[in-house]
């Protein structure tokens, strides 16, 4: 077998993961090749060095540091799923027109000249209706004066004479 | 509380893994931040153990991918780590402690992803499965890659040990 090949059998022999074949196979190359023992008994000297690392204490200064991490803060979430829909971005603009229009509401019934928009829009009212008054009566005379005036107009319809029209 | 139960085990990986004191509390720091803020996301019928060490195994390789530590030297094995054993044979002793000294600064030439393995199997001592969890890797490649980096180790020892031999 060649050393490339034993190379990557030698972490499973130290480990003693390897069949047995395998294991024999590995043992009688590391007998007659000297640059796999070395590097075998090297490989056993790693792991050792390794495994006598040892673990450090974290030091008070990091432990200040970890303790102070603020959590971070939960995201804001409606705790009623039937009022999800009110943060859907399609209602935003229906939203909008709402809220203004009980600013405008809340303005009217809590503002301090409630009695002089209430006189103003009343005076308004009534102008309007003396406006609509006034011409529904303008409208009656005309009508009246038509009426009188209608034989009269009727004769004068007749008289004139339309141009290429029949003449009998 | 988590601080308590897994800060020493975060910084002794990303020490370990970066090679700086100063950059390992930082990113211990960092990490705990992400963990803080993937909470919501902890399925819980994960081992949350291993969960936590995918999150810090990702965070320290996405950052060396970034920043390249590479290039960076490690600090001094004996900087933080202290020799408290005793060898009846200081010789013996001396070799030990060179040997580990060359381990530590060898792990520097490692792929991320090879010392990240490395780490988890031969520094903490993780069984095959859990580092397959952690890294998210199926187990041959993982066993692959820890006897790669084995090897790579295995050959820096030698050259060192072949140069001083040579002086």
């Amino acid at each position: 077998m060649k050393c490339k090949t034993i190379e990557e059998l030698l972490s499973p022999y130290l480990e003693d993961e390897l069949n047995p074949e395998e294991k024999g196979t590995v043992a009688k190359h590391l007998k007659t090749c000297e640059n796999c023992s070395l590097l075998f008994s090297l490989m056993k000297e790693t792991q050792e060095s390794l495994a006598d690392i040892p673990e450090l204490e974290v030091s008070e200064n990091l432990l200040d540091r970890l303790y102070s991490i603020p959590r971070k803060k939960k995201r804001f979430k409606l705790r009623f799923p039937n009022f999800d829909f009110l943060v859907r971005p399609s209602l935003q603009p229906i939203l909008t027109v709402a809220t203004i229009m009980l600013i405008m509401i809340s303005f009217y019934f809590y503002g301090p000249n409630k009695s002089s928009i209430d006189k103003s829009i009343s005076r308004k009212i009534g102008l309007g209706y003396s406006k609509v008054g006034r011409l529904y009566a303008k409208a009656e005379s005309f009508t009246a004066s038509l009426g009188e005036h209608k034989d009269n107009i009727l004769v004068s319809l007749k008289n004139i004479k339309l141009p290429g029209g029949n003449e009998d | 509380m988590l601080v308590d139960s897994y800060s020493k085990r975060i910084f002794n990986m990303a020490y370990q893994f970066a090679g700086s004191y100063q950059e390992a509390e930082d990113l211990t720091q960092d990490i705990f931040l992400k963990l803080y803020n993937s909470l919501s996301k902890y399925d819980f019928k994960r081992n949350f153990s291993a969960w936590l060490l995918t999150i810090a195994r990702n965070y320290l390789i996405d950052q060396y991918r970034r920043t390249k530590w590479e290039k960076q030297t490690r600090d001094n094995f004996n900087d933080h780590y202290l020799t408290s054993e005793t060898f009846e044979n200081p010789e013996e002793g001396a070799v030990k402690e060179e040997n580990k000294r060359t381990v530590w600064q060898g792990i520097n030439n490692l792929t991320s992803e090879i010392r990240m393995a490395i780490i988890l199997r031969d520094i903490q001592g993780k069984q095959y499965e859990e580092i397959a969890e952690i890294m998210s890797l199926p187990l041959g490649t993982v066993k692959s890659r820890i006897n790669r980096g084995r090897l790579q180790l295995a050959k820096i020892l030698k050259e060192k040990k072949e140069r001083r031999n040579e002086m």
